[in-house]
């Protein structure tokens, strides 16, 4: 049996292999978006919105697919919502799609810290111009 | 069924919460021998665990780590409705409160700000000024520690910062030039955030990781867990974490003599001379308006209705520019990069009173920008990816944020149909925004446009008002000395004696900037004038 909830991920981030991009059926995205959404108290939420589209929607060409899911999205901007906010979790802190935004990008794959990235100073001379400017916060008068 | 109290106990003075206030106001009445009780519903969060350690740090970012409660949906969190407000809660429960969470970004109001009703007959005057608070802002800064550079034309002259600003990514260069092109002012923004590492205090250097919010490994990133708390310790606070208090207890006069709470199952009487209350602008009018007695039918300090009121945040637009060409990546503070105060002071030539801070925000990381950052969720479908690689890296955020005037219509009251588990009713939220502060949003809006067009946008997106954005509640127990104030100019609340007010709740106007280093100052001085008046001949803790 087909999964829909991986179907519905497919259409919505559709991946670009020539760029790098990883579809999301090729990282196994639904079942990590439900376990995003398992581990928040809504084990069924994503399912049941995919659920909402019409019947025989896996075997849509991809066009009408994309068509539902827009109809659903006009019909329920906050149902959509909660299923865009896990498929663009479960995407982007994936491994692999890390990996190609520091590709794409030059952002590390690798969490912020404990590494961190090199602090520079200041460049004091960026306020050249705005230290010519004489005090001009306004004074109270003393009583 | 009535409570059954378990324990009793003793203390000098007894702190509700261990956030920005309640910790500097423990150290400082601890470092003069008092011996003193903190009780803070949350608990500890180790720096060392934080999650800008782990791969799916950004979505703990946007999940258990969100600033607003319904999100994170912590146990400890104070229970909150806001249903009646179009700026959602956000605060954090723990020791270190709502430092916990924050970017560390660390403004001082101006004179003005403490006079506005004679300045521009608007607000309510501050009982104090400027110069009141001074000495007290310096204290602060010298153990929260912070990063900046003297000499801003925008601000009073004070003490040079010991350790120098943090630099400007690429984006946040072409911003400033663009400043200095309109001829508008920008300073590098003071943060609280340790450039250098302290081997006194065992604070590390920051390493510009950028995600403040998730806490800090480094421990470079101020929050008072790690700056107030170890000093206050060693000078034996006792602090009591995952207490709720039920209610603050008053005799007959109306005098405030203990505090009753819970850790668990377990209930308490804490007996005390003097009962501080350091919950933030939400949670102390909640605690005062439920801790009804006899004496106190309505709440404590609530005789004349005014406990609640005036509820004032910081109203905020996000400006986003997007450039054709790269800005620089999500690396370093996200909150301390730099500010205009250009239109901080009023003009009455905007059509409206007082002003607003523009403060350039860093760039976010992946999750973050797809999920709309500080601008528009990225499109689903064939041009996602497209999207996605012109936007992350290419943008530049200003945010505008403005003075909010005190009205009586915003205010915190309870609500009884939701408990926390100690009892006491949730706060709730009514709030909309005044016609003043709708113009200076306009104002602002246009300025910020301005600037990032300058700095070479070519798209700007708008969020005209943020709903994200209630991290200050101020001004809900107001000292003063008119009929309208809740305390006088040292926090006491009027007809009840031996209760002290000491956080935002005390702000009678709301200034334009991150209020954290004016009510953390104005703590201080609070706590002098406690050891000066009430506490000078208690016994020194042995």
């Amino acid at each position: 049996m087909s999964d829909r909830l991986a179907i519905v991920l497919d259409r919505l981030i559709p991946g670009d292999p020539e760029r790098g991009w990883p579809t999301p059926s090729a990282i196994d995205l639904a079942a990590k978006a439900r376990a995003l959404a398992d581990g928040r108290g809504e084990p069924t939420l994503l399912d049941a919105i995919a659920a909402r589209l019409p019947d025989g929607f896996e075997a849509m060409p991809e066009a009408d697919q994309v068509a539902a899911l827009s109809h659903l999205e006009a019909g329920d901007g906050e149902a959509f919502g909660r299923l865009i906010h896990y498929a663009y979790g479960a995407y982007y802190i994936d491994p692999a799609v890390r990996r190609t935004v520091e590709v794409r990008t030059g952002y590390p794959a690798r969490p912020p810290q404990p590494q961190g990235y090199t602090l520079p100073p200041f460049d004091e001379a960026l306020l050249e111009t705005v230290k010519t400017r004489p005090p001009f916060w306004r004074p109270v008068p003393k009583r | 069924m009535a409570a059954i109290r378990e324990a009793e106990d003793r203390a000098d003075v007894v702190i509700v919460g261990a956030g920005a206030s309640g910790a500097a106001v423990a150290w400082r009445l601890a470092e003069a021998g008092v011996n003193v009780l903190v009780l803070e519903r949350g608990g500890w969060h180790a720096p060392a665990e934080a999650a800008s350690t782990r791969d799916d740090w950004e979505w703990v970012l946007q999940t258990e780590r969100h600033p607003d409660p319904a999100i994170r949906r912590a146990a400890e969190d104070i229970p909150v409705t806001a249903d009646d407000s179009p700026i959602r809660p956000a605060f954090y429960c723990g020791v270190g409160g709502s430092t916990l969470r924050w970017g560390a970004h660390f403004p001082r109001f101006h004179p003005s700000d403490f006079k506005t009703r004679t300045l521009d007959g608007v607000g309510r005057d501050w009982p104090i000024s400027y110069d009141d608070l001074a000495p007290y802002y310096d204290l602060n800064d010298t153990i929260m520690g912070v990063s900046g550079l003297a000499g801003d034309p925008a601000n009073p002259p004070r003490a040079t910062r010991p350790m120098g600003p943090f630099p400007l990514s690429d984006g946040m260069e072409r911003l400033a030039a663009a400043f200095d092109r309109l001829g508008w002012h920008w300073w590098p923004a003071d943060g609280a955030i340790s450039r250098d590492a302290d081997p006194l205090t065992g604070r590390g250097a920051c390493n510009n990781c950028g995600p403040c919010g998730l806490g800090c490994p480094q421990k470079a990133r101020a929050s008072t867990d790690i700056t107030y708390w170890p000093r206050a310790l060693a000078k034996g606070v006792r602090l009591r974490t995952g207490a709720l208090v039920r209610k603050i207890v008053c005799d007959r006069d109306g005098r405030a003599t203990a505090v009753d709470w819970q850790d668990g199952t377990r209930h308490h009487r804490t007996h005390c001379d003097t009962v501080v209350l350091a919950a933030n602008g939400m949670g102390t009018p909640r605690l005062m308006l439920a801790s009804t007695c006899p004496s106190h039918p309505n709440g404590i300090g609530n005789a004349n209705g005014g406990v609640g009121k005036h509820l004032m945040h910081h109203p905020t637009a996000i400006v986003a520019g997007l450039f054709d060409a790269p800005t620089g990546l999500p690396k370093g503070p996200f909150a301390c990069a730099l500010y205009s105060q250009e239109f901080y002071e009023t003009d009455t030539a905007r059509g409206a009173s007082r002003g607003y801070q523009m403060q350039g925000l860093r760039p976010q990381g992946p999750l973050a920008t797809a999920l709309g950052g500080y601008a528009k969720r990225l499109p689903w479908g064939a041009d996602h990816h497209g999207a996605f690689e012109r936007t992350f890296g290419h943008d530049v955020s200003l945010t505008v944020t403005v003075e909010d005037l005190p009205r009586a219509d915003n205010r915190v009251t309870l609500d009884p149909t939701h408990t926390d588990d100690a009892g006491v009713p949730a706060a709730r939220l009514t709030y909309a925004l005044g016609q003043n502060e709708r113009t200076l949003l306009k104002h602002g809006i246009a300025r910020a446009r301005e600037a990032l067009l300058e700095a070479g946008a070519a798209q700007v997106a708008v969020t005209p008002l943020s709903r994200q954005a209630g991290f200050h509640f101020l001004g809900t127990a107001a000292m003063g000395t008119d009929a309208t104030a809740i305390t006088d100019p040292t926090g006491n609340v009027n007809g009840c004696p031996g209760l002290v007010v000491v956080d935002g709740s005390l702000f009678p106007s709301a200034g334009g900037v991150n209020p954290t280093p004016t009510l953390q100052a104005n703590a201080l001085r609070i706590a002098d004038h406690l050891l000066a008046h009430h506490h000078a001949s208690l016994t020194v803790a042995a």
